[in-house]
């Protein structure tokens, strides 16, 4: 599996065969790898910032609207619900068209609803602009997309967990940007309230555009370059929607990942939206107070998801694919626990502590999740790697229209009972199985191998043409996910029987 | 050391427990203090246009010498029930200090037995909405002892209208349109360049 050391002499960084380097290296802007992954991280950040812009700024919006706390739980779940399917919509344009001029494309085609934000004029504008503006969040899945075209499966876990949480970071920025950006400009240049937040806007919708022209410009999908200039030169086989779009929806492991994404990732979307109002409800904190803790919750994916990622791939080298999934079980079940716990505590210091530990709980497990997303599919990484992210969003839309919604339920006890459902959830992981390296409780099926896992996603036909090259590059290179026990299992494939992706 | 710590830590924790519920309520106050407001019932104002004049005195019929002890007035415009629905930061509570009714000052003055009245200009932060105005009478230690309101004790008679400011401008306007449109026209020219490379390298 060691590369020859001629071809890879025009990389900065080590690389496997398909090129993806196997070293990730944090400060460096070396081209294409690292350069793509600071490009990500960035653009992806900036969707963050411009789809939670509103939340830090609604005390002055809804007296400019003149909102209700209906209008505005709406708006909270339109912003998480647009993404939904743009996420699964965004993975199947990243197979087809790469992530370059995919995500380049939805961030500007969502900036003009973050410049049109300055002019909206009622709740039902404020809503349109959320909603639209939430449609950038789908850059999620062209990170992770992109991160694991680029980056070795040794450190894809690490490279996900980085971009993923830095971007996420936006949420938790924005709380301290967008009314620092605000009183600047009230104070300083003196405008009225409610012309002062419009402009304030301008800022984060620069920021985003800016980002996609630098993604265009500078960025690539491949390490060998760009997909339409590899499709026209034959290296790479443009694929058909409904082929790999069928081969996503079918692998069920995809769908249990779905769900459990739903129960960490969603949890944070819904906890960015309600938990600054939880603090200056119950404990009566001021509203700038409330930002700052709010803030610190997202701020806390500094290192927490990437954390997650890490360890991912620590566990992965030792432990190989069960140890990944093992571990996203454990930390999952102790943020559900934790989150459990959150809603019961009575006082201030003590709900701060709990929720900063729950922070890194969860984010960690959404770290965890996109460690073991690369390795479901290779066709169909940009659909399954869609569907995860959308699940992520799904998520926090029922989570809010069950538990914080209406006053059926204070808003203590739906983030107890948020608590319990993040854990049943969460046990769905015990039913993932894969052939070639086992599950939680089941050991690997003898003699399967990962090219028949891989290369089943491919038919006859489709492998005569030799369509199936990239396939068979990512299992030589997934064999490492046997952990250290598997690597000296010899590699021979059953070539009776081919199992299909069950 | 440790122990005085432990001490502080408890303390404050204790302290988070205790809810602060020492301080005026509104049900112990008498409407001593007359309010006229010139508004009508359901007339529209608009924010950083129009003005209201408020006047208050003390209502004669009260035992004399029950205003020995005002020293400050302080008129408020408030949000009538209507425009507190669905809006729980405007929300009423019968604890003065927490309430979110009146959150708007239109004036403070030292109390004075003649009748006072004051002219204010509608400020441009005015949020839309139907308000009654309110006074309440504080004495020397900036407590509440009275207050007076243009509306009665159901806050259903005699509330006006304020239309708020939209806070848009024409160049804003503009600027965001400009701004949108560059960024699709933007993306279009894209397009355009990568069909151009594509057809380019295929010619290699």
């Amino acid at each position: 599996m060691e590369v020859s050391q001629n071809s890879d002499r025009k990389f900065t960084l080590p690389v496997d065969s398909e090129h993806k380097a196997t070293e990730f290296r944090l400060f460096s802007v070396a081209t294409p790898h690292m350069r793509a992954f600071h490009l990500s991280w960035i653009s992806f950040f900036s969707c963050f910032v411009s789809t939670f812009a509103a939340p830090p700024l609604l005390p002055i919006i809804r007296d400019n609207l003149n909102l209700t706390a209906t209008d505005i739980g709406n708006a909270g779940i339109a912003a998480v619900s647009g993404a939904v399917f743009a996420r699964v919509a965004m993975g199947t344009a990243c197979d087809l068209f790469g992530p370059r001029l995919a995500s380049s494309s939805l961030i500007l085609l969502t900036a003009p609803a973050v410049f049109l934000s300055s002019i909206a004029n009622s709740p039902a504008a404020f809503l349109m602009v959320r909603f639209f503006t939430g449609f950038s969040l789908a850059t999620f899945v062209s990170t992770q997309f992109w991160m694991s075209s680029m980056f070795s499966p040794n450190v894809v876990g690490t490279a996900n967990g980085l971009s993923g949480g830095w971007g996420n970071l936006g949420g938790g920025a924005t709380q301290l940007i967008m009314p620092l950006v605000y009183s600047l400009i009230h104070t300083n240049i003196g405008s009225t309230k409610f012309t002062a937040w419009r402009i304030a806007f301008f800022i984060p919708a620069l920021f985003q555009a800016l980002s996609a022209y630098a993604i265009f410009f500078l960025g690539q999908d491949m390490p060998d370059g760009n997909y339409v200039r590899l499709e026209k030169s034959g290296e790479k086989h443009k694929d058909s929607f409904s082929q790999v779009f069928y081969h996503a929806i079918t692998n069920y492991r995809g769908w249990i990942l779905a769900l459990t994404y739903g129960y960490c990732f969603g949890v944070e979307l819904t906890i960015d939206n309600i938990i600054a109002q939880y603090f200056y409800d119950r404990f009566d904190v001021n509203l700038h107070t409330a930002g700052i803790i709010a803030a610190s919750f997202g701020l806390a994916n500094l290192f927490s998801r990437p954390g997650g990622g890490i360890l991912s791939d620590l566990v992965g080298k030792r432990y190989g694919m069960r140890g990944r999934l093992w571990t996203l079980w454990v930390v999952q079940m102790i943020g559900g626990l934790l989150c459990l716990l959150l809603g019961k505590i009575g006082s201030l210091s003590g709900s701060v502590a709990v929720m900063l530990v729950f922070s890194v709980f969860v984010q960690a497990a959404c770290g965890l999740t996109f460690g073991v997303v690369p390795f479901i599919s290779r066709r169909s990484l940009g659909v399954i790697s869609g569907m995860t992210g959308g699940g992520g969003n799904v998520g926090a839309v029922l989570t809010q229209v069950i538990f914080f919604r209406g006053s059926r339920y204070s808003t203590e006890e739906g983030i107890s009972l948020m608590g319990v459902m993040i854990m049943c959830c969460t046990l769905l992981i015990l039913l993932i199985y894969f052939p070639q390296w086992g599950g939680l409780f089941c050991g690997p099926r003898k003699g399967v191998t990962e090219e028949d896992y891989y290369l089943s996603e491919w038919t006859d036909a489709e492998k005569e043409q030799g369509f199936h090259k990239m396939s068979m590059k990512f299992s030589e290179n997934s064999r490492r996910e046997r952990g250290k026990k598997g690597a000296s299992v010899p590699i021979t494939s059953d070539k009776e029987t081919p199992p299909t992706m069950v | 050391m440790e122990v005085p710590a432990g001490f502080l830590v408890v303390y404050l924790l204790f302290s988070c427990f205790v809810a602060s519920s020492y301080g005026v309520y509104f049900s112990s106050l008498n409407e001593t203090i007359i309010v006229t407001a010139t508004p009508t019932q359901g007339q529209v104002l608009k924010a950083g246009e129009d003005q209201i004049t408020v006047t208050w005195r003390f209502n004669q019929t009260y035992r004399a010498g029950t205003d020995s002890a005002y020293k400050t007035v302080k008129v408020k415009l408030c949000y009538a029930p209507i425009s507190q629905k669905d809006r729980s930061w405007r929300k009423t509570v019968d604890l003065l200090k927490k309430d979110k009714t009146c959150p708007h000052k239109i004036v403070a003055r030292p109390d004075t037995a003649s009748n006072n009245s004051f002219t204010w200009s509608i400020e441009r932060d005015i949020p839309s909405g139907v308000y009654f105005v309110r006074a309440f009478a504080f004495n020397a230690q900036d407590e509440q002892v009275a207050y007076g309101q243009t509306t009665n004790a159901h806050k259903s008679t005699n509330l006006f209208e304020i239309q708020a400011i939209t806070g848009r401008h024409v160049s804003l306007d503009i600027a965001s349109i400009c701004f949108s449109a560059f960024s699709i026209v933007s993306l279009a020219g894209f397009f355009y360049m990568e069909k151009r490379k594509a057809k380019a390298s295929q010619q290699k």
